[in-house]
């Protein structure tokens, strides 16, 4: 498994704040990565450093083979931080010309054509950007990371501002970059499920420090737990937590058991014998929402969904 | 590499007609509309007094000759209007990516140096466009004048108005990029467009006053070392006095060349090289 990003002890400090905290991160060549973490956890940071926007306090880094800012490595990357902007006075052609032009390509008309059609700019190419919605700049945004047909793409937050139908179409439009377009795409959201659709591998950053990193379908699978639709349930809870090595919580109007599956037959015993009536019983995966929160310890508000 | 960031940086701009109107085209515009009508009015007021004298008075106005004019032309394309207006597109250049927040879409795509190098190419180039265009307009104001004032065209270019014309046109190009070599240092400093505009301007009022009123009152010799550093206009207007000089004219003040391309120098390549060393360090997710 060749990497395409491989951090070590990688730290950045804004004077007494450490926005990375000695970060060891291996990024695999291929698929879709995310970088999850509740905000002040060093994802942009993360991106700016290895972007070459900002240098490190500490640690090291290498991007497609070459040391932070080695700018033979950088042109085979492509990126879109935050919302991204652009000269209000060109049009969304215009603006691919002329990053095609800053990356020493020639203007070709089908590949600027056909990249304004893949993130759904056609009808708005040559239209100029100072009229953009969020949603069309964050579209024009993730074109502009892609003109140059990079090897690897870092988006941060690139469903931002998108409406629901958008948000589809973008997820679409990654998959099949890694796919089709056989591009690393590094991915950061706070849209967690979004995340869980697209992602294949996942790290989790809180404080500046990596707390999980694994295959997206490994973390799910690690978490899952045995979903009880019974009555009551103050005694299905009791029952629960009296056997040994399980726990109960309650979620809505039923208990989610956290038990070994080979327990599982024991437990519905005990409950029947306890005198609860099990309406239903079924194993169900955490989502990576669940799994964000108990790494992060973090509760997701609005606020912290959408702030940066 | 670094041509690349001079065509990119040329296409951006080229798509910005306001800055290029600005900077380039607005001054040799007013300049003909200006000439026309000044052309008009004196020959209103010419016919005025030659009604009073012999009908063939007009006629003993003399040629225009399109060669001398275009020397003279090119001794004023670096004037004042020329110079403000310039930095309009200086400004744009040097200072509008952080204006529109777009540094971060380009700078991971060449080096800090070539990034910076290649603005200052597109200026250049932009500037040779001005003169160009300002060339243009000499011409238009001198056929214009004969045109309305019905005297004879002539163009004729002797070797030493050939030389003239392009020591002048160098010296006018190098004039306006060394002017604006400090919008690059105002505009890399303060990632303010408005600052990469307003500094030089401001500047420029206070050498020029130094170079009027300030240097009699400290009691300056305007050919001394002091007076030529720190005011390039004034090694400008040197240069220029020198090249335009007739044939009997005084010799310059000895060594007064060598101190007036020190100053050109200096003020071309000092903001040059702070602009880079800060550029370089620089954080530019910071926009």
């Amino acid at each position: 498994m060749t990497a395409v990003i491989e951090t070590r002890n990688l730290t950045k400090t804004y004077g007494s704040v450490r926005a990375l905290d000695g970060l060891s991160l291996t990024i695999p060549r291929g698929g879709v990565y995310g970088v999850l973490g509740p905000n002040g956890a060093g994802k942009s940071t993360l991106f700016r450093i290895l972007l070459g926007l900002i240098r490190p306090t500490d640690g090291e880094a290498v991007v497609m083979g070459g040391r932070i800012g080695d700018v033979a490595a950088s042109r085979r990357m492509g990126s879109m931080i935050e919302t991204p902007r652009f000269p209000p006075f060109m049009t969304a052609r215009q603006v691919l010309v002329w990053l095609s032009a800053a990356h020493g390509l020639k203007a070709d008309t089908a590949r600027v054509s056909g990249w304004l059609e893949r993130v759904g700019l056609t009808e708005a190419a040559d239209r100029k950007v100072r009229g953009f919605s969020v949603g069309m700049l964050q579209r024009l945004g993730v074109a502009a990371a892609l003109i140059t047909e990079p090897e690897l793409v870092i988006l941060d937050e690139p469903t931002s501002g998108m409406d629901p139908p958008g948000i589809q179409e973008m997820r679409a439009l990654i998959r099949s970059l890694s796919e089709k377009d056989g591009i690393t795409v590094i991915l950061a959201s706070h849209q967690l499920l979004e995340v869980q659709r697209v992602c294949d591998r996942v790290a989790i950053l809180n404080r500046g420090k990596l707390v999980r990193e694994g295959a997206v379908s490994e973390l799910t699978a690690s978490g899952e737990r045995l979903r009880l639709s019974v009555t009551p349930i103050s005694r299905t809870l009791e029952i629960v937590s009296s056997l040994p090595g399980a726990s109960g919580v309650l979620e809505g109007d039923a208990v989610l058991a956290t038990l070994p599956r080979a327990d599982t037959p024991a437990l519905l015993r005990a409950l029947v014998q306890g005198g609860v009536d099990i309406d239903e019983a079924r194993w169900v995966g955490a989502d990576l929402e669940s799994v964000f929160m108990s790494e992060t310890g973090s509760v997701q508000t609005p606020e912290t969904i959408h702030a940066r | 590499m670094l041509a690349d960031s001079v065509l990119s940086e040329l296409y951006r701009l080229s798509r910005n007609r306001m800055a290029v109107f600005w900077s380039a085209l607005f001054v040799p515009l007013l300049f003909v509309v200006g000439g026309i009508t000044f052309h008009l009015i004196t020959k209103s007021k010419i016919a005025e007094m030659t009604s009073k004298l012999a009908p063939d008075a007009a006629a003993s106005m003399g040629a225009t000759n399109l060669g001398h004019d275009l020397v003279q032309a090119a001794g004023i394309a670096a004037n004042g209007a020329i110079l403000v207006f310039m930095l309009i597109g200086a400004a744009t250049l040097y200072a509008g990516d952080y204006r529109w927040e777009t540094w971060r879409l380009i700078s991971a795509r060449n080096s800090r140096l070539n990034l910076i190098l290649g603005k200052v190419g597109a200026f250049k180039v932009l500037t040779v466009v001005a003169m160009v265009v300002f060339l243009i307009a000499g011409l238009i104001f001198s056929l214009s004048g004969a045109l309305i004032n019905g005297q004879e065209i002539t163009f004729s270019v002797d070797g030493g108005d050939a030389g003239d014309f392009g020591l002048l046109l160098l010296l006018g190009y190098i004039r306006i990029v060394q002017y604006a070599m400090i919008a690059l240092l105002a505009g890399v400093f303060t990632r303010s467009l408005l600052a990469a505009l307003f500094v030089p301007v401001v500047l420029g009022f206070a050498q020029s006053l130094l170079g009027g009123p300030g240097i009699a009152i400290l009691q300056w010799e305007p050919t001394s070392w002091q007076s030529q550093l720190l005011m390039p206009g004034l090694a400008f207007d040197a240069l220029k006095a020198m090249i335009t000089a007739g044939v009997g004219a005084p010799p310059a003040p000895e060594g007064l060349m060598l101190k007036a391309i020190i100053s050109l120098a200096l003020w071309l390549l000092a903001p040059l090289a702070g602009a880079i060393a800060w550029f370089n360090r620089q954080d530019l997710s910071k926009e």
